[in-house]
């Protein structure tokens, strides 16, 4: 078949050279003509259909970052030249990844395949290896534990590698789940505890990655575990220790609006239920042993040892299983919104906290008090269950979402979980004014949409325009935004501000990317196979990604992706076979590949 | 009745500045942060979407863009980049070509070369004239009196007439604006007597430009700098205008200085060199948003004008030293850009000198029409300013 | 008490102590998340020191925890059938406002519980073999990765197509959002593939027509559509351990709203029809002039109160898509795109709603309900169409100038997935989207054992989704395949022979053809691997002959009995 091929616009950060990939596929089998086409102009129907019609092409390559953009272009001059519209290949190097190290052997390869009109995916598979039946999973939110729980319950070994001291991730610090409401805490902890009983799966809590070898199907991994100084099977978790500990420090799990000792349990359903030190904290270990050490006098079962160190723990899997997870954007550094400067402007997760039946104020939406440290003297704003209940609140959506200087992308979980704090809060607060400020309200979810119509039945005022600002007015905290939707500016006197923090990807993430060599896409999240094709496989063989560390999802759509990649490891076991990493192919493999196909 | 959507219309206004519009999402942010936005005048999200959808007959009634001082916290502030300032800018662009009935405005802003040449051209005619006229009645080493290269008598009656011609088109384009404003823009009675009452507001925003000082809460930079530059820059032009046109003779004769006369030319020029230098120097430095973008005109507005102040000033010094050649010379090229520039102000970005204060008054004059028919929906708590 | 779930209207403190003054009752606790691990690990503790042999756990519904606290009986050595759940959340809690009533009526739900689990006995569940076999409904893009994913693990699969054609609604698309890759190259793929796989056995032009058995060990029949003449038209059986329903969607009829005169106004299109444009490579008017303005209009059948209350949920992003192509071909239109809630919430979706702005693509936003009306245009409009709608973010009444209208048809249930459900038994919402077994923790999984759903047959989604879907589909499958065995419940019917007449009563009845006659010893006996335990046999019995295991009369009555002394 005669074909040319056109170079589109390709993204600098790929480093490709172009030139040497348009020589090189000059020299493909067939091909007749080359050309580079620059962006500005767009490439012009006249030019195509004289192109094809002066090298009698029956079928045409586009080859770029996103050739799609060009293609109905190119149909139609084919279409005018009478030729056959599905002869058009589309050669995307950033569908099938042509980045990084060996970036231009792939786009070679991802345009030869296209020449002879062979999806990439096809020819390019990686050969296998035999696999070690252990999996690694790291991070144990939702999406961990699904997947654990997937794998185990085959009877395979598992590996869960939690950061902190308890598994559960965000989700056991929310309240209720949107749509249908029921408690967050009911659907998870029965999981959390099944994993924590699971004699298949071996959990390592306050464990980090440090170091990872070998190839696909037996990986050697090295695993950090920080001391815990408690012993998780003698511990009955009864409170003694933290009663007698001086130390008091903000609380993780409650989003830092209450306070926890140096010594403590995250919540009390944690699993493993046991207490933990926190090493930065507490007084014995910072003093080297020469101060405190009460809690091990007094402890009934004598399990903490606050002299015990970090263990080393070698781990040989033949899967991995990344499930890092997501942060809160820092909104501080959104001055227009006050956090920190006004104390009842909240974020999303210190908002699940209070309305929390289990925090700190027992579930009671309450706006901060104001009270004197005892210690230092100095007055500060706290959550007591006594708090006032605020009158009014206003919910802003996509605080740094959807922002060209902070994240770009929409963080889709925002808009339905402010419907749900708007819920929540005419549940329990007697006769009080709800403010939603939103710019598209993305309810697109099974049964999302009935949701989000039930909310304004309860008398929520959704306000469609995005408030920009919240200032102090005689003693008043002001929110000011645009109705658009009633044509007038308005200015709501509100007693409490809930943000709608976009997400980032968890800390970590940078860090394990580049130790295994999983890349990652613009806004920092790990990036996946094949968009379409393979959304929880990654460009190493064996190792797969799910949940929000690929990109902010909704529980169910992580509890799917979780599950699709145990579809993937546990296919592994049964075929025998790893498969090896992308870039291990070489071009020629996939070329001889390809004309293989080719000729069948 | 429903109003056409044009979709065309962006890419008319593409021409005069407003390149970003349609990247807008209609969040509203902007019209949060203005300080001058209002329940009344709600901006610039609202112009912005009536641009986007093409909406020309409404835009032409709007007074927000004149509303507008530019202080830039609505394109720092904007989630997309639209730019929104920039996009009241063009506004104001647009609106001064619709105001003007000859079209010309229309030509200058669309091409940056018919403007340019126009300038030329006129500079060439009115040089060639001077020249022609001063070497038939005078001598070039005489600068003032008998035998004068340009007698002040003679200039005085140049800058007469040219000076009507001026004020012919202006006060044309004024009704004009008058007419689509108050008229066409209003579906509300206005009474008579509400001209009267609210007829202060003119000179008092044409001589302190308060607004622009109100940008000053939400600034970025103190914007006291650019509305106190901006005000001596037009109170100097206002001034050497008014010196031209009525004492031209007392400013011509010399060499002695007349301080009564002369003083008001010092300050006056103080006022226009620190106003062009700053100018160009923000626009060449780019430093604050809205001198980020910088049309074509905006170029030529500031470039002439800096011509003209620096001939004034020269061969007022050499006319003082003695040297009337000179003085004569950097006269005749004095002249050769007054000229253009003064022909040109109707259809240029420096008629919102009448604009601008003209549709404060009309503003305040429809706010109060509407007040009076109640026509604002007081259910919720609303920004009145 | 479930965090405040329950406390918050019932006094359970009260409750506890109402119930330790019952007879047998040695102890009474109350806990915070009595499901948590710290509760059962109480559970267990009590049990070992009280020697406890009877447990009832007043808390919500047993659909949710029964399983986890009969876990927790068996770690503790108890037969997890001596266990009872009093629902006083969904029962209670939930639906009472008044707490002194709500209390009052947990207390009884709970003495009736305690009356009920005294007669309870230990029962023993078996396990049955899983027979590796996977059948799969259906060949569009989930169907085909979950039969590949089991394939590719060395399990056969049948894979049913009503089309003489793999690849479902996506095969019909050309392009797809965000990033516009290629959708045929990503079939392409998948069907060479499936087609050179030994494991896969494709069954075109086929349906399901039947399938009994039970998880581990279904027969399903496939039979051939009757459409070609001249066809051999025998049904084929297999054996098969799990199914995995992947049938898809149908675009919604455009038809149905008059307001956009769809198969009236010529210009008027649905989004498939334009797919087929940009395939052909001719995006034109009927009469084949390059329309100077398109206009796209979405969330039409979807989000609406007449039709489809729900988001169809890939219609925006396919919306901008069009409009990328359509400017593409056509870089002198102009494109008004009309929505009510720009939906572009995934990976990429919000950068590519930017690049259409940046392509000067109009957005126009209309009120849900509020639907705009298309009107031919006078010939001095110079253009085919206006489009009238009340503009929501300008507050104006706007026409808007069309030559080409391009209809975003929303997803709807197939008009045969009832049948499907039927043949399979499993549910459907009132939308007739299959209901999965858990919305959250088990959204592949439906409530009948070996059945699992994936794709769009669920609710809509876009093409990610259904691959995760399917994929997770086939984990659940794989997980148990490699495991051999699986459980089935101790709770089914049995027949007292020698009270059974042999009436065969019960024989039609049964929804799981679960009940066998005995010729020779002339009664009916009960399969229990198929019995679901219903209890519709053991209603229907005129000789009170078949005993439902853990639903006899006697404990059934102790409960009735229970809950009535006690209110009254």
């Amino acid at each position: 078949m005669r074909t040319g091929v056109f170079f589109c616009h390709t993204d600098e950060s790929r480093n490709l050279n172009i030139d040497a990939i348009a020589k090189y596929s000059a020299n493909l089998p067939e091909v007749e003509t080359v050309q580079i086409l620059r962006l500005k102009p767009l490439p012009q129907v006249k030019f195509i259909s004289e192109q094809i019609k002066s090298n009698n092409l029956e079928r045409i390559v586009l080859a770029g970052d996103m050739p799609g953009y060009f293609k109905p272009v190119f149909t139609k001059a084919v279409a005018l030249t009478g030729g056959n519209t599905d002869e058009i290949r589309l050669a995307s190097f950033q569908e099938h990844g042509a980045k990084g190290e060996n970036a231009m052997d792939r786009a070679k390869a991802i345009v030869a395949c296209a020449t002879m009109g062979i999806p990439f995916p096809l020819a390019a598979v990686p050969g296998g290896n035999p696999v070690n039946h252990a999996t690694l999973i790291i991070g144990a939110g939702i999406a961990g534990i699904q997947a654990a729980l997937e794998i185990a319950n085959a009877g395979k070994q598992v590996y869960l590698v939690e950061q902190s001291g308890t598994i559960g991730g965000h989700m056991a610090m929310f309240d209720k789940t949107f749509p249908t409401l029921d408690c967050a805490a009911c659907i998870l902890t029965p999981k959390m505890v099944s994993v924590g009983q699971h004699e298949m799966i071996r959990l390592l809590t306050r464990s980090k990655l440090v170091a990872v070898s070998g190839k696909p199907g037996a990986y050697r991994v090295k695993v950090r575990q920080k001391a815990r100084f408690v012993d998780v099977k003698s511990c009955v978790a009864c409170n003694i220790c933290a009663e007698v500990c001086p130390v008091k420090v903000k609380s993780e799990f409650d989003a830092g609006i209450s306070l926890r000792k140096a010594i403590y349990i995250p919540f009390p359903q944690a699993v493993p239920n046991a207490y933990l030190v926190d090493e930065t904290k507490c007084t014995y270990i910072l003093s080297e042993g020469q101060k405190c050490g009460v809690c091990m006098k007094k402890c009934p079962k004598e399990c903490i040892n606050l002299n015990e160190t970090d263990k080393i723990i070698d781990i040989e899997v033949g899967n991995i299983i990344l499930a890092t997870g997501y942060e809160l954007l820092d909104v501080s550094k959104i001055e227009q919104y006050g956090y920190g400067i006004f104390p009842n402007v909240l974020t999303s997760l210190e908002f699940e906290r209070i309305t929390n039946a289990s925090g700190t104020t027992g579930g009671r939406i309450v706006t901060k008090t104001l009270v004197t440290n005892k210690k230092t003297g100095k007055e500060e704003w706290i959550f007591s269950p006594e708090g006032i209940p605020p009158g009014s609140v206003a919910i802003i959506h996509c605080v740094g979402s959807r922002n060209k200087k902070y994240n770009p992308y929409c963080s889709r979980v925002c808009c339905m979980y402010s419907l749900k704090f708007a819920h929540l809060i005419k549940e329990k607060v007697p006769n009080v004014n709800v403010y939603e400020f939103y710019i598209d309200m993305r309810a697109f979810g099974k049964g999302y949409e009935e949701f989000a119509e039930r909310i304004k039945q309860e008398g929520t005022f959704v306000v469609r325009g995005h408030s920009a600002s919240v200032a102090m007015k005689d003693e008043h905290m002001v929110v000011r935004g645009e109705d658009i939707f009633n044509d007038r500016l308005v200015e709501f006197n509100v007693d409490m501000v809930v943000l709608a923090v976009g997400l980032v990807p968890s800390q970590g993430t940078e860090e394990i990317s580049r130790m295994l060599g999983v890349q990652r896409d613009s806004d920092g999240w790990f990036s996946e196979l094949d968009y379409n094709g393979s959304p929880t496989d990654t460009d190493k063989g064996g190792i797969y990604v799910a949940g929000m560390c690929q990109a902010p999802k909704d529980i169910p759509d992580t509890v799917a992706q979780a599950s699709a990649v145990a579809a993937g490891v546990l296919g592994s076991f049964t075929s025998g076979k790893g498969i090896g990493h992308m870039s291990s192919l070489s071009l020629s493999e996939i070329e001889s590949r390809a004309k293989k196909i080719h000729a069948f | 009745m429903a109003i056409r959507v044009n979709p065309t219309f962006i890419d008319e206004l593409d021409r005069f500045g407003a390149e970003d519009v349609q990247l807008c999402y209609q969040c509203g942010d902007c019209s949060t942060v203005c300080p001058h936005a209002d329940d009344v005048y709600k901006f610039p999200r609202k112009s912005m979407r009536s641009l986007q959808m093409g909406l020309e007959q409404k835009i032409e009634t709007t007074l927000e863009p004149w509303l507008c001082y530019y202080c830039g916290q609505c394109s720092t502030q904007c989630p997309r980049e639209a730019d929104p300032g920039e996009t009241m800018m063009s506004l104001r662009r647009w609106l001064i070509s619709r105001y003007d009935f000859t079209g010309i405005a229309r030509k200058f802003f669309k091409s940056r070369l018919t403007e340019v040449l126009a300038i030329v051209i006129v500079a060439l005619f009115t040089g060639a004239f001077l020249v022609y006229y001063g070497l038939s009645g005078g001598s070039i080493d005489i600068y003032d009196g008998e035998g004068a290269f340009l007698p002040s008598q003679f200039i005085h009656r140049f800058d007469l007439s040219i000076g009507s011609i001026l004020l012919i088109f202006l006060l044309a384009n004024a009704i004009h604006m008058w007419y689509l404003v108050m008229v066409k823009g209003t579906n509300f009675f206005v009474p008579w007597w509400l001209y009267i009452k609210e007829f202060f507001q003119l000179p008092w925003h044409f001589f302190t430009q308060k607004r622009y000082s109100e940008c000053e809460k939400k600034q970025e930079h103190p914007v006291f700098m650019p509305w106190i530059i901006h005000l001596g820059l037009m109170l100097g032009y206002v001034t050497m205008l008014v010196l031209v046109m009525v004492f031209i003779e007392q400013l011509q004769s010399g060499p002695d200085i007349r301080w009564s006369v002369h003083i008001f030319g010092y300050l006056a020029t103080i006022g226009l060199v620190t106003g062009t230098l700053y100018f160009i120097r923000s626009r060449l430095k780019k430093s604050y948003v809205q001198y980020k973008k910088s049309h074509g005109t905006d170029w030529v507005f500031v470039v002439l004008l800096f011509i003209i102040v620096l001939t004034g000033i020269l061969q007022h010094i050499f006319h003082r030293t003695g040297l009337n050649e000179l003085a004569n010379i950097t006269y005749v090229v004095h002249l050769m850009g007054v000229v253009p520039w003064l022909l040109r102000m109707p259809f240029s970005k420096w008629s919102h000198l009448i604009y601008r204060p003209l549709a404060m008054y009309f503003a305040e004059i429809r706010r109060e029409a509407l007040t009076r028919q109640e026509e604002i929906i007081q259910s919720v708590p609303v920004l009145i300013k | 008490m479930c965090g405040t779930n329950i406390a918050k209207i019932v006094d359970v403190e009260a409750v506890a102590k109402y119930v330790s003054g019952i007879p047998d009752v040695v102890l009474a606790k109350t806990y915070k998340y009595m499901c948590s691990n710290p509760g059962q690990e109480m559970i267990i503790q009590d049990i070992k020191e009280h020697h406890l042999n009877r447990i009832v756990v007043a808390a919500c519904s047993p659909n949710m925890h029964e399983r986890t606290f009969r876990n927790a009986l068996r770690s503790a050595g108890l037969n997890q059938y001596l266990f009872e759940m009093a629902n006083i959340r969904e029962q209670c809690s939930w639906v009472h406002k008044d707490p002194e009533e709500a209390t009052e009526k947990a207390k009884a739900l709970v003495y009736a519980a305690i009356c009920r689990v005294t007669f309870h006995e230990e029962l023993e569940s078996m396990s049955v073999n899983m027979c590796p076999n996977v059948l799969v409904v259906g060949g569009g893009i989930a169907g085909m990765t979950a039969a590949l994913e089991l394939a590719d693990a060395g399990n056969n699969v049948h894979l049913v197509e009503k089309n003489n054609h793999l690849g479902g609604n996506l095969a019909r698309v050309d392009l797809t959002a965000p990033y516009l890759y290629s959708a045929r190259d990503l079939l392409t793929e998948k069907i060479t593939r499936i087609m050179n796989h030994k494991q896969v056995h494709v069954y075109f032009e086929s349906k399901l027509s039947e399938l009994t058995g039970f998880i581990g060990n279904f027969k399903a029949t496939i039979q051939m559509l009757n459409g070609k003449p001249g066809k051999i038209n025998n049904p084929v059986e297999v054996e098969i351990g799990n199914v995995i329903v992947c049938t898809g969607f149908k675009e919604f009829d455009a038809s149905r709203i008059v307001h956009y005169g769809y198969g009236k106004l010529p210009n008027v299109i649905t989004s498939f029809e334009l797919e087929k444009m940009i395939r052909t490579g001719r995006i034109e008017t009927r009469d084949g002039k390059i329309p100077k303005y398109v206009a796209i209009i979405h969330c039409v059948g979807s989000r609406s109160q007449e039709f489809h209350t729900y988001c169809s949920r890939v219609c925006c992003m396919t919306a901008l898509k069009y409009a990328h192509e359509i400017k593409s071909a056509n870089p002198e239109s102009y494109i008004s795109d009309i929505y009510i809630d720009m939906h572009a919430f995934g990976k990429g979706h919000e950068d590519f709603y930017l690049r259409s702005s940046e392509a000067k693509t109009l957005f126009l936003m209309y009120e849900k309900g509020d639907r705009p009306v298309i009107h031919k245009a006078s010939p001095k409009d110079n253009c085919e169409m206006l489009i009238e709608v009340n503009e929501k973010l300008s507050g104006e009444l706007i026409e808007i100038p069309a030559d080409l209208v391009i209809l975003m048809v929303g997803m709807e249930a197939r008009e045969d997935s009832h049948e499907i459900a039927r043949i399979v038994n499993i549910s459907q919402d009132k939308d007739g989207w299959f209901i999965e077994s858990h919305p959250k923790l088990e959204p592949v999984a439906t409530t009948t054992d070996g059945i699992f759903i994936a794709g769009t047959c669920v609710a809509p989604k876009d093409i990610p989704d259904s691959v995760a879907q399917a994929r997770a589909a086939a984990a659940r499958i794989l997980a148990r395949i490699s495991k051999g065995k699986i459980e089935v419940d101790a709770l089914y019917s049995e027949v007292l022979d020698d009270k059974c007449s042999g009436c065969r009563f019960c024989n039609q009845l049964c929804p799981y053809s679960a009940i066998v006659f005995d010729e020779e010893k002339k009664h009916s006996y009960i399969i229990s691997a198929l019995c679901k335990g219903c209890g519709v046999c053991v209603a229907a019995c005129p000789s009170a002959a078949i005993r439902g295991r853990h639903f006899t009369d006697q404990q059934v009555l102790a409960q009735v009995d229970g809950l009535f002394c006690e209110n009254g």
